[in-house]
This record gives structure tokens, sequence and C-alpha cells, in this order.
């Protein structure tokens, strides 16, 4: 909402008062003022000319030779390029040694002919041209014949009226008129408002008879009048220069009448030419179906019941409150109007708009709610303005019906009444508070209010439709104290202590470890493109196909909610590659969102998943030798470790994993109890490629926190420590090649007996010293007694034991 | 023999220097070695030369054996100076560093600001990110069509399914599952989506902290209270704040957080539009609509709600200039985030 600084002070006193005081107090008092710069800067010197002679340049075509009356003992001769410049016009010169936005002017000869001054314009003045009439963006800027030559451009036009642009917040829409704004500065300056409601007047004689049916209940009220005799032209320039200044962009007569009182008053309007009101009838009614209306916009609209219509006996005439038709629009022809000024119901005016996709000022107003207290004011007022400047003489009696404007008398702010309490505020607010403080607030607001056993019962008027409740009236107050009055105190209450969950915990445990372990945390979108599901080879019944789509997405490549992390950091790789960053270790703890069915019943699970994704040297570089490609083992060693201080210990099992986007022969599934707890492998190298990336080595891998979450050890208790020492032996056992080492080592431990501690592998050979289809697996067995020092003898049995399990389960056989 | 002893002690002292230390001390001082035999001569001696030669001779031997001591501490530390050059490496070259390893600047933001609010007693709370429309809007005092809800477009899964468009949802459900208990102290960080096109300072996708505080006798005034000490813990001992009077569904009164620029300190400059305060927050008291849905009585218990966004903080903090850098995840800009320590 933009204003300007002389237009409001015709509502408000603002003697001694500074636009940048007011803008700052404004802000202060929750209406943020964004902008605050004059129409146009930097221009001096710049007059109302006559000119009296355009003449033919000698020796230029395009060139006319101009004499100007500025109002001094002489005329002077300048040079003009314009097109449109012509005899007897009066318009903007700037003299020798002017200021304009663009530079200073000086005297000039052009072709042979010396030029004193230059004639401007719009765009030269630093006028808005975009909202301009076309005529007058292109040459010259003609001012009206009446403009008084030889006065200053800046005064004439208004160029230094400060213009202030409103950052309102929606419950404020009281201020998308001047009127509330001129309220709003009364009340931090505890002045008056000073604003003439003009009264609804009644012809001697009805000469075009009009009448009016609200036919239903989603128009409040209805008012109309017909104005006649009018001539379709320009409007003053007062008025263009004002609403050019708050970004509207002038017409003619009619439409800038009612565009100039919606700004004053809040309350849109709207002309329709009487010609086209069959029978001088207007019904307000729900459109029917299959009804369809051209817009002023040249676009057929096909209308649905849940809109309502201004119509004729025979046809709409216009969506009220979004857009009027084509057929009653206001043309050169027209010779008269019925003006409009009505109350629609906000819901269905913004359902319509957003149906439509029409949005306007009037759309906007009517949306969030008009004052009834404005609706016959601005009637009035647009009456009058078009008896004044557009030739028009009142042609019948107002007409009003609804049932909103029956308990309004004109002029007359309907009211609701609201308590509140000065120790609730107090209690509320944090500092003390009277009820003579909140009767001055009351006063400064211009509502009325009694005190009544200690509630100030406040009667507030319909201009301020966001005062509901006492909480309310409670903002009201500490607004106009202030907010730099609330002091800064503690809470007082039981003492707390602030934590984190159990999940937000490891979640950080688990960062740090990664972080630790020199991996880079990143943060990605929870959107991806359905087309990830090719790319990352998903077959059709792959239950992360089961994306939930976005009903409106902004677009393709974000419009599903994805079901696994890898694309995304896919995606961050693909991009750092591209920059030539080939050494990466990302992770991120995301979110991933799984359905339990689509079309979504009811909301997803929502999976936080800790993933990785790791490609190039295992080292950063160094001078020491060479570093070499990163692998499976590498990045297991990372989850491993991950695990443990997490307090997993060697609960999680490795199995061969059939997920379509990792490797065939290095990707595991990774379980503890039976329960999956995540993935880990080397991504598919066409996954890669489908992500534009050419790489053989490229790992991921992904934990679920919340199957980790029941898992994690949060207690410990010491274990005393062994007294005596231990005793180790190594194994090397020849096996098939294909045999997972895990199940070797499942059958060696629980074959070992009481005395095994641990045991590790060492070593796996394949190679000439055993079969083709052979591995040697070294391993290093532990043993221990907490009650003596083992003897050879001790080791015997276990020894021949793990042995016997190893061969009789897998065919092992001892490596000498 | 006394003689022969002096002269023996002054020729293996001469010759120490340039024999083999090994064979000069089995040469003099062996058991078959010069000494020795001198002093197998001393069974001819008479008893009353005995002792005095005897004690001569352990006096040369003692020299002797000073003079081996010292000489072969000599070659030894002149050995270890010779390995040592022969070991001598570049020290200046680098060491193996591994890869460092870095926080993402919106999570280090969030981190601060979860641990300031554990300071002050705070719980941290989640929510889903996948909301129902009642808990998102209606339960904030947002009912269908209400047009402030223009402010937050938002991204629909169905006609009650959406992805929220704020944290504040966390309230509702926080309110419902926990009254009537008192008193409410959390803070929420989390993910929130609105439809917005992405540019400079817009993202589809961003992140949210949210507090709130409902109990007895809580005052605006608290609220000041907090989001002073909040933005000292932030941005400095010295940091200044104001309140403005602003307007948010769930809050009345509500206020609008500036701080004084952290650039200017208030002399204005392009950052914070010449004004010299940034806006960093909403916050205000909790609407008694938003208690009731919760269950709360609000005659008689009141409470506040805190919102900020985390990476208008975070660009803040860091001058980032464009929102979409956070979540471009360039790894030259995220590495410069693994040398910051707080
Ligand atoms: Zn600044």
């Amino acid at each position: 909402m933009k204003i300007t600084w002389n237009w409001l002070s015709q509502y408000v006193d603002l003697q001694g008062l500074t636009p940048k005081q007011v803008a700052e107090d404004l802000t202060n008092a929750g209406i943020p003022v964004e902008y605050l710069a004059p129409v146009a800067t930097g221009i001096e010197n710049v007059v109302v000319g006559h000119v009296k002679s355009a003449d033919q340049h000698p020796n230029a075509d395009r060139l006319r030779v101009c004499t100007v009356a500025v109002g001094a003992a002489a005329d002077l001769t300048i040079v003009c390029g314009a097109a449109n410049v012509a005899a007897g016009q009066r318009v903007p010169v700037a003299l020798v040694g002017a200021r304009l936005p663009q530079g200073p002017i000086g005297k000039s000869t052009l072709r042979g002919v010396a030029s004193e001054g230059m004639i401007c314009s719009a765009s030269e003045l630093g006028l808005d041209v975009r909202l301009l009439p076309r005529d007058q963006t292109t040459g010259i800027f003609v001012l009206p014949a009446d403009a008084p030559v030889g006065e200053s451009i800046v005064e004439y036009l208004e160029l230094s009226d400060m213009v202030m642009e409103l950052e309102l917040t929606p419950n404020r829409s009281d201020c998308l008129s001047l009127r509330g704004v001129a309220y709003e500065v009364a009340a931090l300056y505890s002045r008056k408002v000073s604003m003439q409601a003009p009264e609804l007047r009644t012809p001697p004689q009805e000469k075009l008879p009009l009448t009016v049916e609200v036919a239903t209940d989603r128009c409040m009220a209805y008012s109309a009048q017909v104005v006649s005799g009018l001539s379709l032209r320009p409007s003053p320039l007062w008025m263009q220069t004002r609403l050019l200044a708050v970004g509207v962009r002038p017409i003619n007569n009619i439409v800038d009448i009612t565009n100039y009182v919606m700004f004053e008053w809040g309350q849109p309007l709207h002309a329709f030419d009487y010609d086209a009101i069959a029978g001088g009838r207007i019904i307000v009614r729900d459109a029917q179906r299959e009804e369809a209306l051209m817009t002023l916009d040249g676009q057929a609209r096909a209308l649905e019941p849940a809109m309502t219509v201004i119509a004729d006996p025979e046809k709409a005439l216009g969506l009220a409150g979004v857009m009027g038709g084509e057929s009653s629009e206001v043309t050169a022809n027209t010779r008269a109007v019925v003006i409009e000024s009505a109350l629609f119901d906000p819901l269905q005016t913004r359902r319509t708009g957003k149906r439509l996709q029409l949005r306007s000022e009037a759309g906007t107003r009517f949306e969030k709610g008009i004052d009834p207290a404005a609706t016959l004011p601005a009637l009035a007022r647009a009456v009058e303005l078009l008896c004044a400047y557009g030739g028009g003489a009142i042609a019948s009696g107002p007409r009003l019906a609804g049932a909103a404007l029956a308990d309004v008398e004109p002029g007359q702010d309907a009211v609701r009444q609201v308590g509140v309490r000065a120790a609730r505020a107090a209690a509320v607010l944090g500092f003390a508070v009277d009820a003579g403080q909140i009767l001055s607030v009351c006063e400064r607001l211009q509502f009325a209010a009694r005190e009544e056993n200690g509630t100030v019962l406040v009667d507030v008027p319909s201009r301020r439709p966001d005062i509901r409740i006492e909480e309310d009236l409670i903002e009201e107050i500490a607004r106009l104290v202030g907010y730099d009055h609330i002091p800064a105190t503690m809470i007082v209450g039981p003492l707390t202590g602030g934590e984190l969950s159990r999940a937000q915990y490891l979640t950080r445990l688990a960062t740090d470890h990664l972080i630790a372990l020199g991996m880079q945390q990143v943060v990605t979108y929870s959107f991806v493109s359905p087309t990830v599901a090719e790319r990352m080879r998903l077959q059709p019944d792959d239950e992360l196909l089961r994306m939930i789509p976005l009903l409106h997405p902004l677009s393709e490549e974000r419009s599903v909610l994805r079901t696994t992390m890898l694309p995304s950091l896919l995606e961050v790789a693909e991009y750092n590659v591209n920059r030539r960053r080939v050494d990466l270790r990302l992770f991120e703890i995301g979110t991933v969102y799984l359905p339990e069915s689509l079309p979504l019943q009811k909301q997803p699970t929502e999976r936080r998943v800790i993933a990785g994704l790791l490609i190039g040297q295992v080292q950063a570089p160094s001078p020491h030798g060479e570093s070499r490609t990163i692998d499976f083992f590498d990045v297991k060693g990372m989850v491993e470790s991950l695990l443990l201080r997490m307090g997993l210990e060697d609960k999680a099992q490795y199995t061969r994993s059939q997920a379509p986007f990792l490797h065939g022969g290095q990707a595991a599934d990774i379980e503890t109890a039976g329960s999956a707890i995540g993935l880990i492998g080397k991504i598919h190298r066409d996954v890669c490629a489908n992500f534009g990336m050419d790489l053989t080595d490229a790992f991921y891998f992904e934990l679920s926190l919340e199957a980790l979450l029941p898992l994690v050890r949060d207690r410990l208790r010491v274990e005393d420590l062994p007294r005596y020492p231990g005793v180790s032996r190594d194994l090397a056992l020849v096996v098939s090649r294909t045999l997972p080492v895990a199940e070797l080592l499942s059958s060696v431990r629980s074959a070992a007996g009481l005395f095994l501690e641990d045991v590790r592998v060492f070593d796996v050979y394949t190679g000439e010293h055993v079969g083709d289809a052979e591995k040697s697996v070294a391993l290093r067995l532990s043993f221990r007694s907490r009650e003596r020092t083992l003897a050879d003898d001790d080791l015997q049995e276990p020894m021949a034991a793990i042995l016997r399990a190893a061969k009789s389960a897998y065919g092992a056989v001892l490596r000498e | 023999m006394k003689d022969k002893l002096l002269a023996l002690r002054d020729e293996a002292l001469s010759r120490l220097e340039h024999s083999d230390l090994e064979a000069w001390r089995v040469e003099y001082l062996g058991k078959k070695g010069e000494l020795a035999t001198v002093l197998r001569g001393m069974a001819t001696l008479s008893a009353e030369e005995r002792p005095v030669v005897g004690q001569y001779a352990n006096q040369v031997r003692a020299v002797l054996e000073e003079a081996f001591a010292a000489r072969k501490a000599e070659l030894d530390s002149h050995q270890a100076t010779l390995r040592e050059q022969a070991e001598t490496i570049d020290v200046t070259l680098a060491g193996r560093i591994s890869y460092l390893g870095a926080e993402h600047p919106l999570r280090k933001v969030i981190r601060r600001i979860e641990d300031i609010f554990v300071g002050f007693g705070f719980t941290v709370e989640d929510g889903p990110e996948v909301e129902l429309d009642r808990y998102n809007f209606e339960a904030l005092n947002l009912p269908k069509d209400h047009p402030a809800r223009d402010m937050q477009d938002t991204f629909y899964l169905t006609d009650e399914i959406l992805l929220r468009t704020h944290t504040s949802p966390v309230q509702a459900r926080t309110l419902e599952r926990r009254c009537p208990e008192t008193p409410i102290r959390i803070v929420v960080p989390g993910r929130v989506y609105r439809r917005d096109d992405d540019d400079a300072t817009h993202s589809h996708a961003f992140m949210q902290i949210e507090a709130l505080v409902v109990d007895h006798g809580i005052r605006m005034s608290d609220l000041k209270g907090i989001l002073v000490q909040f933005a000292r813990e932030l941005f400095g001992a010295d940091q200044e704040i104001r309140l403005r009077p602003s307007f948010f569904p769930f809050t009345e009164p509500s206020a609008e957080m500036d701080i004084r620029c952290i650039y200017c300190h208030g002399d204005g400059c392009s950052t914070c539009k010449q004004t010299g305060w940034i806006e960093i927050l909403g916050c205000g008291m909790v609407h008694p609509h938003v208690l009731e849905a919760g269950g709360y009585d609000a005659g008689s218990l009141t409470g506040f709600a805190i919102g900020m966004g985390v990476e208008r903080i975070a660009m803040l903090s860091y001058q980032v200039e464009d929102i979409r850098q956070f979540y471009l995840n360039d790894v030259r800009l995220l590495e410069q985030f693994a040398t910051l320590t707080r």
C-alpha cells in the first residue's frame, strides 16, 4: 500500500511532523514503512512553458525550433526532437542551468540553431512511464492547457511529495485506505482526523431509473446510484499525479475517480455503462451453471454457482468484487454510469479470484474485509467527484440493499464492544497498566470507552475489524505506549533442565563422529524428480518407487518426496565433480518419506537416515608416497566405527545385497537381530552415469537412525580388568573361496569354548599355495581365563574343537 | 716398579685417542693386559713395598678406566650424531593429514541455538514435516480460507495433508500431548516448506527454529528477557535489540525483533537498508485460541512463542548473499566451515 504525504495531510493534521519521523513512528507501531522517497528527485529549474510556435528546423528533418514562453521577460528558443510537440501546448521546460535526474542542462547548439533549454518527456522528469498512457510516454510530456506558465514543475506536479510504501500485516486491512492511515497517524500523535463523509443526495427528479435487488447471501450490502451527462476525458492532473505516485495507472476520469475513492475510503467501486443494463435493473445473484461472461480483459469466463455475479434480468454484467464484464464497460459513448459500492463475502471473492487467477487492488480489499461504514460515504464521494470532474449530474436516487447496511447510520461507525481489564493487561505485558492509561489510549484511537467495575468497555468501530478480543486491545495498549516500554524480566517458575531427545543426541553423536572421520556434512532438498527411479535402476515392485507426489509442484525436477537419500547425494556429487572436486566424502542425516500406500491416505513414516557417499582417494594428497582409491572396506570401516561409537559393538551382520543401484558383488545389507538397519556398497556404474558421472569407484551407505535407536548403549558398567595373562594362537584354515568369512568365524566362536576372548582375521590368502577354488584364512585366537593363567594343555581341546567344527561345517583344512 | 707403572700410564694415555678402543682396553686393562702383567710382577717385591706399589697400581688402573669411559662416551656420542645426520628429514614437508570434514553451516546454527535454549532450560522437540492441515493451520488460529494463509503458500499432498509451512504445528502437537502439564518450555528446530520460487532470498524449503513457553504468569516482559539474553549469546554481549508490533495469527500481542545492525552498529549500511536495525525473528504472546485448541485454560495461563529462520541467521552470521548457496553444497564453500570453532 502506497500513500503520499500531501494526500495524507488532507485528512489529518501533520503540522510540525516530518515524513521521516512519521515513517519511523509508524514502523515502530507495527505499520512498517518499507520505502520513503519523493515522487521524483534531482529536478531544479524546470518550469511550465507555453509553446508559442513550433517550426521546422532549417537543417534537420526531425527537429523543430520552438518559441517557448516561460513566464520570463523573453521567450526562449528551444530545439526539440519529439514528434508530438505542437504550438499551443503547455510543456515542462528545463531552463539552461536546470537539473534533471540524468544530469544538468546547458546551452547547446543543435545543427546550427542555439537551444536555450529542453522540453522534457515524462521519463526525463523521473516519472514511472510504465503507468502513463501511451501518448504521454512516446514524446514530450504534454500538460493540461490550464497549467500556469512559469510555475515550477516540481510544485505543479507535486514531484517533491513524499511517497510512503506501507508493508501491511494481514490484520491491518484498515490501512489499505488513506482514511485508515489517517486514524493511525492521528493515534500516534493524539491528533484528530478531519475526513468529511459526503452525504448521499437524491435528485428532485428521477431521470434514469434504477432498481437494485440482492438475491444471494454472499453479498452483504449493495448500494448504487446513476450519474448522467458524463464526458469521458482525462481526470484532473492532481488526481493523475497522486494515482501515479501510489502506483495506479491513470485511465480516464471515471475510472480514475473510482480508484481515487478506493484509496481514500478503502471501498472498491465499480462503474457500469447504464445503457448496458437491461431495464435499469441490477440483480446480485449466484452464477448459474454453464453461464458465461466476457470479462474486461477480453477473456471468456466459464462461471460456476460458487461465484457471485452482478446481473440484469437478461445476463451477467460482472463478477462481484473480482472483475467487470465487457458488455457494460464504460466507453467514449457512455452517457450515464451506475456507480456500485458494495460489500461482498471475503471468502467468496478470494476463491473466485484464485480460481480465475485474477488479482486486483479491489479484490485484495474485498478479501481482507471492508468497513461497512465506508460503503455509503464512498458512493457519495464518487458521485460528488463525477459531478465535479466528469461534468455529470445525479440521475437517480441512491439505491441500497442488503442486511449489512440496514443498521448503519450514514456517517456513523458500527461498533463492537470489547472489554479489557487493566490487571489482565498488566499481567500479560509485564508492566503496570491502569484504567486511566487504557482510556487515554482509546481516546487516541478515537474509540469510545468507559470504565465499569475495573473493566474498560471499548466501543471498537467497524473500521478496526482486527480488534475482537481482550488480547487485541492489550496489543493496542502496548503498541501505543510503545514496545520499548516493555521491560526485560526473567521467567518466574520451576527450574527445568533443558535436554535433547535421545534421537537428537544420537544425531549429534553420528554427526561429530563422521566429521572426525573426515566427512563433509551436506543439506539437500527433500523433493526430487520422479526420474530418479529409473536412473537408480529401480524395478517396478521396488518400494522405493512409492514417492509421494506434490499436488502442485513448482517444477518436475522437484515434484516428489524422496524415499532414499541416494539421489540427493548423487546430485551433490555431480555438482562438485563437475567443478573438478573428485575426492568427496559427503554425508547427510536427512529425512526420507515412506507412505503406507499411494494415493496418500495418512501421514507417511518419516525416517531419519544417516547417508554417506564417498569418491576418490583414501587419503588427502601428501608428499609421502602414493595414495590409493577408496574401496569397499574403507567405507565399511567407517560404518563399523560409527556403529561401535553408537554402542552397537559386534551386533551388525552384513549379507550380500540385491539393491539394484549397487554393484552386484560389492554390496551388503546391514542387519541386527534380523531387522534391517541399512546398506552399504559400491554404486552401480550405470547409476553414476545416469547422474552424469563417469565413475567406477563411488560408494554409498545408509543407516536408519530409528532402527539404531533401540540398540544404542547409553549405560556402562566398567568391567574388572583381567588378572591373568591371555594366550594367543594363530590358525590358518583353507576353505572354499566363496565361503563368507563371517560364517567361518561364527562356527569358530561357537566351538571354541569358554576361554575364547577374541578372534580376528589377520590375513586372507589366495594364490599358488592353495587350490584355485580355495582361500586360506589366517585367524588369531585369544584365550583367557578369569581364574588362572592358562596352560598349553588348556588350549588343546578348544583348538581341536575349532578344527573339528570348521572341518565338518565347511570342509576346512589346517594349512601347515 | 713405580716408574714402570708411571711409564705404562703415560704410554696408555697417549695412545688412547689413536687406538681402536676395544683393542686398547684389552691391551692395557684386560686380564692379560699390560697392567695385569705389571701387577703379576709384584710377587717379586718385598712385603713393605707390596702395599705401596699395589695402591699405586690401583690408582693407575682407575685413571685408565676413567680415561676409557670418557673416550667411550665421546665416541658413542659421535656415532649418534652421525646416525642422526644420516636420518635427517625435511620437517617442513606437510604431514599425512586426514580429510578434515565439517558441519554444514545450517546445522551449525541450529546446534548453537538449540544449545542456547537448552541452557535456558528448554527441551528440544521434533515433529513431522508432512503435517495435517489441522495442526499446521487450524489449531494455530488459521481456519480454512483465512487470508493469512496467503502469507504461506502451501505444498499440499492431499486436501488435508501438506508439507508444514512453519515449525509451529509442533506447538499445537506438544500442547495437545502434554496438556494439562506445566510448565511447557520447548525449542523446535526443523525443515519447513513454502511454495515460493527459489531466488536469492527465497527457498521452497528452509529451516526454522521455534520456541514456546506456557505456564502460569508468563508475561511479554519475560519474552523480552529471553530475547535480550538470546541475542547476547548469539551475537555478542553488547547486542542491542528492539521489538516492533507485528501480526501472526497464533500470537497476540505479536512482535518482530530487530537487532542493532551487526555490520554498521547502527550507523546505516546496505545490509540494514540504512535503518541501523536488522529484522531477525517473529514472536508474541500465545493467542488464547491456540492455548484453547491445546486444551489449556487461556484465562489462567499465558505463554509466549518465538520463531526464526535459520538461513537468515546463517546468511547474516557468515555474510552469505544467496540462500541457495546453502543447498548447492559446493564443497569449496562448505569446507570453509571446517576451521570455524563455534
Ligand atoms: Zn547496517
